[in-house]
């Protein structure tokens, strides 16, 4: 990856990301996000995996982002009767403590002398590849991970539904 | 050429962001779009870490990075339900409404 995509990808990711948070409009905020996603998706293509940014295209654009803009349409406050809660010291603090994180993530990351290495000289990985190891290696995680979305599913099928009550 | 401490520094933004959102704001959507924004630094994490590896042909990063996208998807899914409840007993989705046990 060369390093002008890398700074305008990672741009475009942190400004998203940052619109999502100030927004004041949830769809905004919504929409904001998805731009992140799509900025991901494009920086794991640069990064030589081609399938798990199109997986993440897939996932995220097709139904993360349109499940949540969809919660966000559905789910308008009727009436505002909660007043503001003290809204800039919450906006301060949670700054705050998101930029300590930070600051701890990046001292961390830039003091580990083991992660100076050069990239390997395989930048691809086929897809026919993935699949041959997904149905033999790693069959039972593929079996597992398709119980789980099965039951995630179901529950949430029985926790939105009417007639319950 | 791009470094491994470079991809892992916009990571750790990334996920500082989603952590920012997650903080500041009260509409429980917003806050599983942050929690997504993490799951994303995570992922992004794994397939650099792939990238860099001194055996990228064994694809380990690239698969755990999908079953992380597959854990996310199942999270956010259930999420969402959740919120839809609490909608419907509060009439909002800010979960600052939704400060009681008894339903």
């Amino acid at each position: 990856m060369n390093a002008t995509a890398y700074i305008l990808l990672g741009i475009l990711l942190i400004a998203s990301g940052t619109g999502a948070a100030v927004l004041r409009n949830p769809v905004h905020s919504g929409l904001s996000a998805v731009v992140a996603f799509v900025t991901l998706g494009m920086l794991h293509m640069a990064l030589g995996a081609q399938f798990i940014g199109f997986v993440q295209l897939l996932v995220y654009i097709g139904a993360v982002a349109i499940l949540a803009v969809f919660a966000i349409l559905l789910t308008r406050p009727e009436a505002s009767h909660l007043p503001c809660l003290r809204p800039l010291r919450r906006a301060v603090a949670g700054a705050v403590t998101a930029g300590l994180v930070l600051a701890a993530l990046l001292i961390a990351i830039f003091r580990s002398p083991s992660l100076n290495r050069e990239p390997g000289p395989v930048a691809e990985a086929p897809v026919a590849e993935i699949g041959e190891l997904l149905m033999t290696t790693h069959l039972l995680p593929l079996q597992t991970i398709g119980v789980l979305l099965t039951a995630a599913l179901i529950g949430a099928v029985l926790f939105a539904s009417t007639n319950h009550s | 050429m791009i470094t491994l401490p470079a991809i892992l520094a916009l990571s750790a933004a990334l996920f500082a962001t989603g952590l920012g959102i997650a903080l500041i704001r009260r509409n429980a959507i917003l806050i599983f779009i942050g929690i997504e924004l993490m799951f994303g630094a995570g992922v992004l994490n794994f397939v650099a870490f792939w990238r860099f590896s001194p055996d990228p042909e064994a694809l380990t990063g690239i698969l755990f990075a999908m079953f992380t996208i597959a854990i996310a998807a199942a999270e956010i899914s259930v999420g969402l339900a959740l919120v839809i409840l609490i909608y419907r007993h509060h009439q909002t989705p800010e979960l600052d409404a939704a400060n009681r046990l008894r339903g």
